[in-house]
């Protein structure tokens, strides 16, 4: 077998196993897995409003996925990106409430004050890393933990519609904060090409710039990096800005171009989802569209399990866990016969050189 | 090179900056006990703390506890001044004792100012505290365990959810559809949910010391798969059929002699057997890792995996029965929240307290009283947050769900001197 072929193979692997793996829960429960993952393709894929719907599903995945492959780069765990979305939102809510402009100033400003919103809370969990010692992956959480507070204490108190609040959030925005939708479909253009845009930039920040090549230089060896002369506490917390402001970005495209409103569940776990994502994308923003595209995909076509057959939706969050487990675990296998077979190589050499 | 050495030579008057900050910090909740509560309270108002239970007791009863709540406040917030001007400018020996006492007269006034004119059971919310917090507890101690040998953790919350949802349904099958007595069934699903942990732990230790899988994305893996299999199966099962998520809860039952000591008693020892199963955990666990063979070997493989190595310590085995064990225990915390609370199942019932069981273990230098003494802090404010509810208090129940993470946070950030985790935390094992 060419070396080309078994690699591709090997990289199918975990598909494969986390397929099999979803199919024997399915078997269990007595449904019918061909029907199960026809349905959840069918609801992804079937018309031009259900691919819109995965396109414009993308968009946040991609923005946070790339916001986290920066920080992961740099070899720091933000999981603080849920809560960086929420202060994103808000603070676009903030603009679009209360700034009656028309509507480029006044989308170009909320954009910018999510950008702002979401890099403030990533540059918080930075600072409390880099001077309060609070491991990024605890302070990331109870940030997260905080701005949902805020959020809901926002949709509650000031921002509460006039015939009293609910969880299905504020007033829609006027007219201007929307973002324009491509006809009937529900996707914003601009948001798509944000979010590319911010694979591009990404990957030739993270490639070809000094800034990137220092983050790398971190994230393999924090300490060294250091003494070699790299000004660590800038750079990780313009990594952490770079992250939050990204993940902000998604917050304000949500709340404008999907919801038109401020809701509680803002974030939708798009940030724990987006770790995943930057996970399988292996911290490469090139690949983040690729696998951005798979969980939107399953996302927006599972729902339709519940319709047709009566399966609950989160069937889809297991086919994605599993993918990733299986992914994780087939690496490590890989890597484990690695080892071995240079332990093998290096005691066959030695004992070439002894004779 | 230079700035390394400004670093280390700067490290001297940490001490002293950190020996003035506290002192501020004691000012602060002096004049914030002034500015926030006893502002708000007039002369003519008393504020009564009721100490007996509510409900069937055998507590020694205890009269009533009634004091003039602008007194008592302006009394704290003096304390603590004083407090704070004597840290500043003599110093306590004891800091983290004072820091202690602060918070506790902060909580005091707090609860003095909000029940003014009324009262409050104090005995009850303390109660209430406690049981918020056992499953807080548990995620810690499954956390001790694991970092302790110096495996992160982070799947506790998964551990959880999968131990709830065991529990659940294998209880109900026991007591529903094999109609064994109640007291079996309970037991059996509580042996469920402990075998379901130690899967998942074992899946954790194989990934995490096997394969050198990084842990945290091995841990985030584990809790997302958990919470889909859990809500998936629960929509199909348990759902359609309510008598599989039905298996009872273990009955109060009061420790003859220490259930009446006032206060104490029905807090601590009129509660049910998993809460005691906690108790006996805890002391189990810290004489076990402090003064055992096998906790020596654990943190010497959690400090310098290779020193243990090289002194013929088993450093994988270690791992892979530590990280089991944990495994187990948040297995328990799970079985806790459906077997010894709620008695049933509910999709995401674990409500990120695996999280923050992680963040009690930080707070309490991974040490099992101290994650334990953590975790009733924010039990305490869970607690304090739905009493507040009902005594109408001006405050929005968002920022009292979100003081505790602030309050961590803070303390995490360096108050309470700098926790160090065990030194190979995270990193797995090379055999040379």
């Amino acid at each position: 077998m060419s070396w080309k072929l078994k690699n591709l193979l090997l990289s199918l692997l975990p598909v494969l196993l986390a397929l099999l793996f979803t199919t024997a829960i399915l078997l269990a429960v007595g449904a019918s897995p061909w029907e199960a993952y026809r349905n959840i393709l069918e609801g992804a894929f079937e018309s031009p409003e259900k691919i819109a719907d995965v396109v414009a599903a993308c968009v946040p995945l991609i923005l946070c996925g790339v916001g986290m492959s920066i920080t992961f780069t740099a070899g720091q765990w933000n999981v603080g990106v849920e809560g960086q979305i929420i202060l994103g939102a808000v603070f676009a809510t903030w603009v679009a409430r209360s700034l009656p402009w028309p509507r480029v100033p006044v989308l170009t400003t909320m954009l910018l004050a999510g950008m702002l919103g979401g890099a403030l809370w990533g540059v918080l969990a930075g600072l409390l890393k880099v001077y309060g010692k609070v491991h990024e992956i605890f302070g990331g959480l109870g940030l997260n933990y905080v701005a949902q507070g805020l959020a809901i204490w926002l949709i509650f108190n000031p921002w509460k519609p006039a015939d009293g609040a609910t969880m299905s959030g504020t007033d829609p925005f006027p007219d201007p904060a929307w973002m324009p939708r491509l006809g009937h479909l529900r996707v914003a253009p601009l948001a798509v090409v944000l979010a590319l845009l911010a694979v591009v930039v990404a990957y030739f920040l993270l490639r070809g710039a000094r800034w990137g090549l220092e983050l790398k230089a971190m994230g393999k060896n924090f300490r060294s990096a250091f003494l070699l002369g790299v000004p660590s506490t800038p750079r990780l917390l313009t990594a952490f800005a770079a992250c939050g402001g990204l993940a902000g970005l998604a917050g304000a495209i949500r709340c404008s171009a999907r919801y038109g409103r401020m809701i509680p569940e803002i974030s939708g776990g798009q940030g724990y989802l987006s770790l995943l994502v930057a996970l399988l994308a292996a911290y490469r923003p090139q690949w983040v569209p690729l696998i951005a595209l798979f969980f939107a995909a399953v996302g927006v076509g599972s729902p339709r399990l519940e319709l047709n057959m009566h399966l609950d939706s989160s069937l889809g969050g297991v086919l994605e866990a599993s993918v990733v487990l299986a992914v994780i675990i087939v690496a490590g296998w890989r890597a484990l016969l690695a080892r071995r077979r240079a332990v093998v190589d290096l005691v066959a050499a030695q004992e070439k050189e002894a004779a | 090179m230079s700035t390394v050495w400004e670093r280390i030579g700067a490290r001297g008057d940490v001490s002293a900056r950190r020996a003035r900050t506290y002192g501020l910090i004691f000012l602060g909740v002096g004049l914030l006990i002034f500015l926030l509560f006893a502002r708000g309270a007039t002369a003519d108002q008393a504020t009564t703390f009721v100490l007996t239970p509510s409900g069937e007791s055998q507590a020694l009863p205890v009269p009533d506890l009634s004091v003039p709540s602008l007194t008592v406040l302006y009394g704290f917030a003096l304390v603590c001044v004083f407090v704070g001007g004597w840290q500043l400018a003599r110093g306590f020996r004891r800091v983290n004792l004072a820091l202690g006492g602060v918070a506790v007269l902060f909580v005091l006034a707090f609860l003095t100012w909000a029940a003014r004119d009324r009262s409050m059971n104090l005995t009850g919310l303390l109660s209430s505290a406690l049981l918020r917090s056992v499953p807080i507890a548990l995620a810690g101690l499954s956390g001790v365990l694991c970092e302790r040998c110096a495996v992160i953790n982070i799947a506790i919350e998964g551990m959880m959810l999968t131990g709830a949802f065991i529990a659940a349904l294998m209880g109900s099958v026991a007591a529903n559809i094999w109609e064994w007595p109640s007291w079996a069934a309970l037991l059996f699903g509580l042996a469920s949910a402990l075998a379901a942990g130690a899967l998942l732990g074992l899946l954790l230790a194989v990934l995490a010391v096997r394969f050198k899988v990084d842990q945290i994305i091995a841990g985030t893996a584990i809790n997302i798969l958990a919470v889909g299999i859990t809500s998936f199966l629960s929509a199909r099962i348990l759902a359609e059929f309510q008598y599989l998520n039905n298996p009872g809860i273990f009955p109060r039952f009061s420790i003859p002699l220490l259930s009446k000591i006032p206060i104490i008693g029905p807090v601590f020892f009129e509660q049910n057997g998993l809460v005691y199963a906690l108790f006996v955990l805890l002391i189990v666990t810290h004489v076990m890792l402090f003064y055992t063979r096998w906790g020596l070997r654990t943190r010497a493989v959690g400090e310098h995996p290779r020193a243990a190595d090289t002194l013929g310590i088993n450093v994988f085995r270690t791992r892979y029965i530590n990280v089991t064990l944990g495994g187990m225990v948040a297995g328990l915390g799970g079985a806790f929240l459906v077997l010894g609370s709620v008695g049933r199942f509910d999709e995401l019932m674990t409500a990120g307290k695996g999280f923050i069981g992680l963040a009690a273990m930080i707070f309490g230098k991974w040490m099992p009283f101290g994650a334990f003494g953590a975790a009733l802090i924010f039990g305490f404010a869970d607690a304090l947050q739905t009493k507040l509810a009902i005594l109408e208090v001006p405050i929005a129940s968002q920022f009292l769900l979100m003081a505790p993470y602030l309050v961590t946070m803070v303390v995490l950030a360096g108050v309470v001197g700098e926790a160090v985790p065990p030194a190979a935390d995270g990193q797995p094992y090379e055999k040379q």
